[in-house]
């Protein structure tokens, strides 16, 4: 699902943006190996300071999967500025009703190949789908786009390809980037929800997106989830609660769990409580 | 920091009250404004089609220095609906007093930028029904992208420095695209002499126009041919 975090509405997302930031570091300072500013594990730049839009995807888990940033071309972007290069000398468009893509990028890491929903090509789909209908809603005919070839070939597979270029491929890092034109039609948004097969509304409210990130960053998914191996105890409860048979069994394990919690902190009593409970769960 | 009503001591560079009031009349709205901020002084300088003493009001009462319709839309690349500001006090404090005045909270703000990164805001009001205002939205979204654009930058070519710092940049493709445009051919021909797609050529079209401050295709050509950037055809 997509959140648009803006100027607006940044001050609630500052862990959102976080999150993206240090995606945006993976792909395009180690996998891309363009020449992007890198601090602490994130990749910020001067016109992250110029409140774009951000057009941010979150999985189920609220983990952000993928991203675009979009600037008005009637402003300072980066094809004016960075990638004049790609213009061959030229000025750039400059239009209230094209506005500039940069940094779109997906987490390769977190997401298959295939057409599920947790596949490169369904948060391609769904962040190209926000961010046109965005676009749409404000007025805005076209968009040009800062990507690199496989993006390209991920758009052009993805019912979703550029109608044209502009400028030539230039080199950046470890691959070309390439300026490309993509209108914000009804056309083009209705071909990616079909290819992708997704039929509902992308965006999430702010208060929508905020319960995503919260609820699945605060429960622990795991009796280990403080990332230290099963101890003893801990192995011993998720074995009597995988054998458990009945509900007094459940019970049993939960009460005994009670007993010794003095044993545990209480960050390992919580995990391990819900651990078994869901357990119990699904038996 | 003041309040400057441009319309009251340029009387010669009146053509960004004319953008607002075509934007009430062409397009349907109740009023419409233009402000921005003078990066020196801080000064919010604009226009204005409200009432006077609406106009005397809002200066009097300081609510240039917070009103979220200005601050908070300048944060933002898309047009602003003030419906987002349903929980902002400082909107409340603007427009309970605004109601005073037969002026409507049903409104938003097309925030424009700049070159320079400074930022030019065209307000529009229109009292109607939910629905009415949702289908007015869709209808005229780009038309208002396009008079804030050019309210902005009428006004910041008002000064001779500002003209000069402003004259048209347009590439290559965009020359060439408005000399055939000048020659007669209509679009789907010069994607065809090109080699590129009538979208390609449209957009750059559009480009054009908007760096040359023109409505409409027939001026941008004249003003290209008055600028020098192409010849007559």
């Amino acid at each position: 699902m997509i959140i648009v975090i803006d100027g607006i509405n940044q001050h609630k997302f500052k862990d959102v943006l976080d999150e993206m930031y240090q995606l945006r570091a993976r792909v395009f300072g180690d996998r891309l190996g363009w020449d992007v500013n890198i601090r602490d594990g994130r990749e910020v730049d001067k016109f992250d300071t110029l409140n774009p839009a951000h057009v941010v995807s979150l999985n189920d888990e609220g983990d952000v999967v993928g991203c675009m940033r979009l600037l008005q071309t009637t402003g300072p972007h980066m094809l004016a500025d960075v990638f004049n290069s790609i213009l061959d000398g030229e000025p750039p468009l400059r239009s209230a009703q094209v506005w500039e893509a940069t940094r779109f990028c997906v987490d390769t890491k977190k997401l298959g190949r295939g057409r599920g929903e947790n596949s490169v090509s369904y948060v391609t789909s769904e962040v190209m789908i926000g961010s046109f209908e965005y676009a749409k809603m404000a007025g805005v005919l076209d968009s040009i786009a800062v990507i690199d070839p496989v993006m390209n070939r991920v758009l052009q597979r993805s019912g979703n390809a550029p109608y044209d270029y502009l400028g030539s491929a230039k080199p950046m890092g470890k691959v070309v980037a390439m300026a490309a034109l993509m209108d914000c039609s009804d056309e083009r948004i209705s071909g990616i929800r079909k290819y992708a097969g997704i039929a509902h509304d992308v965006f999430l409210s702010d208060e929508q997106a905020r319960t995503l990130f919260d609820t699945t960053k605060a429960a622990p998914k795991a009796a280990n989830y403080d990332r230290k191996p099963l101890n003893q105890l801990e192995k011993y409860f998720v074995e009597q609660m995988g054998a458990a048979t009945s509900k007094d069994e459940v019970d049993a394990v939960l009460r005994l769990i009670e007993e010794l919690s003095d044993k545990f902190t209480p960050e390992q009593k919580f995990a391990l409580l819900s651990t078994p409970r869901a357990f119990a769960h699904e038996a | 920091m003041k309040l400057i009503d441009l319309a009251r001591i340029e009387q010669e560079e009146r053509s960004a009250a004319d953008i607002i009031n075509a934007v009430c009349n062409e397009l349907g709205f109740d009023y419409a404004s233009y402000a921005t901020f003078n990066p020196v002084k801080g000064d919010v300088q604009g226009y204005a089609n409200y009432p006077d003493e609406w106009k005397i009001h809002y200066g009097s009462q300081g609510f240039h220095h917070f009103d979220p319709t200005l601050y908070q839309s300048m944060l933002s690349i898309a047009p602003v609906d003030w419906s987002r500001f349903s929980q902002d006090e400082k909107f409340h404090t603007v427009f309970k007093d605004a109601h005073d005045f037969g002026i409507t909270p049903r409104g938003l703000t097309v925030p424009v930028r700049g070159p320079y990164g400074e930022c030019g805001l065209l307000n529009v009001t229109r009292n109607c029904s939910d629905e009415e205002w949702e289908r007015l939205k869709r209808h005229v979204m780009g038309d208002l992208q396009l008079a804030a654009v050019q309210a902005h930058d009428t006004v910041m070519q008002s000064g001779l420095l500002a003209k000069a710092l402003y004259l048209p940049t347009l590439s290559t493709r965009e020359k060439e695209i408005l000399q055939w445009v000048a020659e007669g051919k209509s679009q789907q021909d010069i994607g065809d002499i090109l080699s590129i797609s009538h979208r390609t050529v449209e957009v750059h079209v559009r480009s054009g126009r908007e760096k040359l401050g023109a409505l409409t295709t027939p001026q941008a050509i004249g003003r290209a041919i008055g600028l020098g950037i192409i010849a007559p055809g």
